[in-house]
């Protein structure tokens, strides 16, 4: 997987391409930990997301939670296998899902 | 019932029987009544008839004695001088006498006018010429008013002189009889008894002087007065006919009266004549009924209590039986597999519904190593807690004997199984079983047969196929029993369908068997080698044939499918961190070689992803297998993820709850909720100390 982030000002947008299952998860949560500082609007770009698994709902709902407290967070592009997934968790009542 | 329903059922018996006493016991005395009065009535008639005959009688003996004395006298009729005639009139106190010739004529007479008359002249006189016929010797005639004088009463008696030659007639006034009444009565008054407490009462119209006494009151009264009687009374009738009531000596009489000659005669009855039986027949009757009324209410009562006692017996016994009878359903269907694991190789469904009575079927499957499984059907002849506890025994025997016999023969796992049963069987119960074992490599059944009803083979666009092999005899009747193992083949995507005497002897209402026949009809019908639909089919065919007639035997239906993998692909990876991209790659690569749509690919992926992280993180497992397979009915692929973990089966773990929001979210359970919910079937198995969890994807 491939994370290419891009920060202006209070905005963050992070594109993710290939899986965010178990292996690769940890990557994006190391990658958040850092850059969530200051930022008001995170954009998830997953147009070249092919797929993720409960271990990248994860690091999604802890980024949830966090921009809870000081901003907002969306996410772009969202393929239908992702968006089934985010249907039968539940995490699409709570994720602001843009196409 | 209760025993407060039985207390008010016996006091309404006993009030309907003390109603009906009462009742009896009043009729009895309305019949006695009337029977009283009928007789005092019958009694008193009599009497007066009696008293009627009596009193003339007297009275015209009398005047015939004067008669006969006066023809005596004179021998033959001849005229005589009215003086002489008047003369001898006197000497009998008699008012007139007349002497009447063959023909008619008076020839003498004590009232001269009438010498020279003729006796024919009137009706009335000329009745006497019947005395001129030689044969009658008198006549007499009643007391009625005189032609001359009116004022007179008078009564006429003729008497015939010897052969008819002529007759005497003699007159007297009442006034005189009157007068002499006392000297012939008196004395027949005295000792007349009526019935045999009443009596008759004489006395004079004038002073009242009483000229007879009953016998029992004679001193008592003097006078009709002194004895209570009163003829002013209004109720007081005097005509013969009439009963009325006169208190006479101190007793109310049912009384008749009637006036003779200036004379008063009265008959009285004393109640006690008649009535007095009326109170003792009343009280033996009404004794009699209390008698048998509370005989007939005590045996009732006996009826009731028992019949209660007995009921409550019968309930009580009810009520355990069906107790029994849950108990042994409870403990039949505990022992029931209800997971159906879809492996790769085949799928099963299986189903028991239970009777009310008669019962003890069950099914069993489960697998024999790796290559092995096992399924079987069988029915118990027992029933209730002792059959339940028999099936367990015998199912707990034949999964042993099979996992333990090294060939995984059914047949040597069958007589050993019989062997045991038949060691230990007091209640003569016996199973019947068709148990077998599918190569999963080589879709190949071995099987045997212990009495139990052929299976079926189904074949896609074939008719349904029997499986009829000579069977060994049922479990638990004759220990050294052999069985044959044979074998069939299942071709891929075949099916096979066991199942118990409930479903071909199930019965409709007229009594009719569902049979073999509509068994296949129905499998025809259906058309179908998927194991839900056909036991789905089966049931339905079979319920709706018995329409709403009650269910006799269990019915059973065990139904499985083979399904063979068109490629499998197996590869072991050490269980650490390395093995999530290992097994990733290795699932990527099969899949995209055997062409497996985008759509599926990924959700593959996902659901490996959280499996086999599962494993990683929490099985403690040295090793994690994954095998892929490719199937044509339907078409699809099935992951099977196996380790040696320690035993956990991750679908029983409830799922979490999806409604919460992020605060409350806890991370944990939703990759298992996702794989169950993207995949078409998820299995887990534990076998030969592994964790086997399985997953298909059909192709949409």
């Amino acid at each position: 997987m491939t994370i290419e982030t891009k920060r202006e000002g209070g905005c963050l947008s992070i594109a993710l391409e290939g899986r965010l299952d178990t292996t690769t998860s940890p990557e994006l949560e190391e990658s958040l930990s850092n850059s969530l500082d200051g930022v008001t609007d995170l954009v998830f770009d997953f147009s070249k997301l092919d797929y993720l698994s409960s271990a990248g709902l994860r690091v999604l709902l802890s980024a949830q939670k966090r921009m809870n407290s000081q901003g907002t967070m969306k996410l772009l592009h969202v393929n239908d296998v992702v968006k089934d997934v985010f249907e039968i968790t539940g995490f699409a009542d709570f994720l602001t899902i843009e196409p | 019932m209760t025993a407060h329903a039985a207390n008010r059922r016996m006091r309404f018996v006993l009030a309907a029987a003390v109603a009906l006493l009462v009742a009896l016991t009043s009729a009895t005395w309305i019949a006695a009544t009337r029977r009283a009065a009928r007789q005092t009535e019958a009694m008193l008639d009599y009497a007066m008839l009696d008293l009627d005959a009596t009193i003339n009688g007297a009275i015209d003996t009398m005047l015939m004695h004067a008669g006969d004395s006066i023809v005596g006298e004179l021998g033959h009729p001849s005229a005589l001088p009215t003086t002489q005639v008047c003369t001898i009139a006197m000497q009998r106190d008699l008012d007139e006498v007349n002497v009447v010739s063959r023909d008619g004529s008076i020839l003498s007479s004590s009232v001269s006018r009438l010498v020279g008359q003729s006796m024919t002249d009137t009706p009335k006189s000329s009745e006497f010429m019947v005395l001129t016929n030689g044969i009658r010797h008198a006549l007499a005639h009643k007391f009625r008013r005189g032609a001359h004088n009116p004022e007179v009463r008078r009564k006429y008696v003729g008497v015939a002189f010897p052969e008819g030659d002529g007759f005497v007639q003699i007159g007297v006034d009442e006034t005189r009889v009157t007068r002499m009444f006392p000297s012939i009565m008196g004395f027949i008054f005295d000792g007349w008894l009526l019935g045999e407490k009443g009596f008759f009462l004489c006395a004079d119209m004038g002073d009242g002087h009483l000229i007879s006494n009953p016998a029992r009151h004679r001193d008592e009264a003097r006078f009709l007065s002194e004895t209570g009687y009163d003829p002013s009374d209004p109720d007081v009738v005097e005509d013969g006919r009439t009963t009325f009531r006169q208190r006479l000596f101190g007793e109310i009489c049912d009384c008749r009266a009637i006036v003779f000659c200036g004379h008063r005669v009265v008959a009285a009855l004393p109640p006690s004549e008649y009535y007095g039986v009326r109170s003792l027949f009343t009280l033996v009757m009404a004794f009699v009924l209390a008698a048998v009324l509370s005989l007939f209410v005590a045996l009732l009562w006996r009826i009731d209590s028992d019949s209660a006692r007995i009921r409550a017996f019968y309930a009580a016994e009810a009520a355990k039986q069906t107790a029994e009878f849950e108990l042994g359903r409870t403990i039949q269907r505990a022992a029931l597999p209800v997971d159906f694991p879809s492996d790769k190789f085949f799928r099963i469904a299986a189903s028991m519904e239970a009777a009310r009575e008669v019962g003890g079927d069950f099914y069993d499957f489960f697998p024999i190593g790796e290559k092995h499984r096992a399924f079987l059907v069988a029915d118990v002849s027992g029933k209730g807690i002792s059959g339940a506890l028999y099936m367990m025994n015998a199912k707990t025997l034949v999964k042993d004997a099979l996992l333990s016999e090294p060939s995984h023969d059914p047949a040597a796992a069958l007589v050993r199984v019989n062997n045991e049963l038949c060691c230990n069987n007091p209640a003569e119960m016996f199973v019947t079983a068709w148990v077998g074992v599918l190569d999963l490599e080589t879709g190949v059944v071995a099987f045997a047969n212990a009495g139990h009803n052929p299976p079926l083979r189904l074949r896609a666009g074939a008719a349904p196929e029997w499986i009829r092999e000579r069977s060994g005899c049922p479990l638990g009747c004759f220990s050294g029993v052999k069985y044959v193992r044979r074998e069939l083949t299942l071709g891929s995507g075949d099916a096979l369908l066991l199942y118990t005497d409930g479903v071909t002897e199930a019965m409709d209402k007229s009594g009719a068997l569902f049979g073999d026949a509509r068994l296949v009809d129905t499998l025809v019908a259906a058309d179908t080698c998927e194991p839900r639909a056909i036991d789905i089919a089966v049931r339905v065919a079979v319920s709706s044939f018995a329409d709403g007639a009650p269910r006799a035997d269990d019915i059973t239906i065990l139904a499985l499918q083979y399904l063979p993998s068109r490629a499998r692909q197996v590869k072991t990876f050490p269980c650490d961190e390395s093995a999530l991209g290992a097994s990733a790659s290795f699932l990527e690569e099969t899949l995209d070689s055997g062409e497996c749509p985008v759509g599926a690919k990924t959700r593959l992926m996902v659901a490996l992803d959280e499996v086999v992280s599962n494993v990683v993180r929490c099985s403690g497992a040295t090793e994690v297998s994954v095998e892929v397979g490719f199937f044509d009915e339907p078409r699809g692929v099935s992951v099977s993820v196996s380790d040696d973990g320690k035993p956990f089966d991750p679908l029983h773990v409830p799922p979490p709850d999806v409604s919460l929001p992020p605060e409350q979210r806890k991370i944990g359970g939703l990759g298992l909720l996702l794989v169950r919910r993207t995949m078409d079937d998820v299995s887990y198995s534990r076998a030969d100390g592994r964790n086997v969890l399985t997953f298909r994807k059909n192709f949409a």
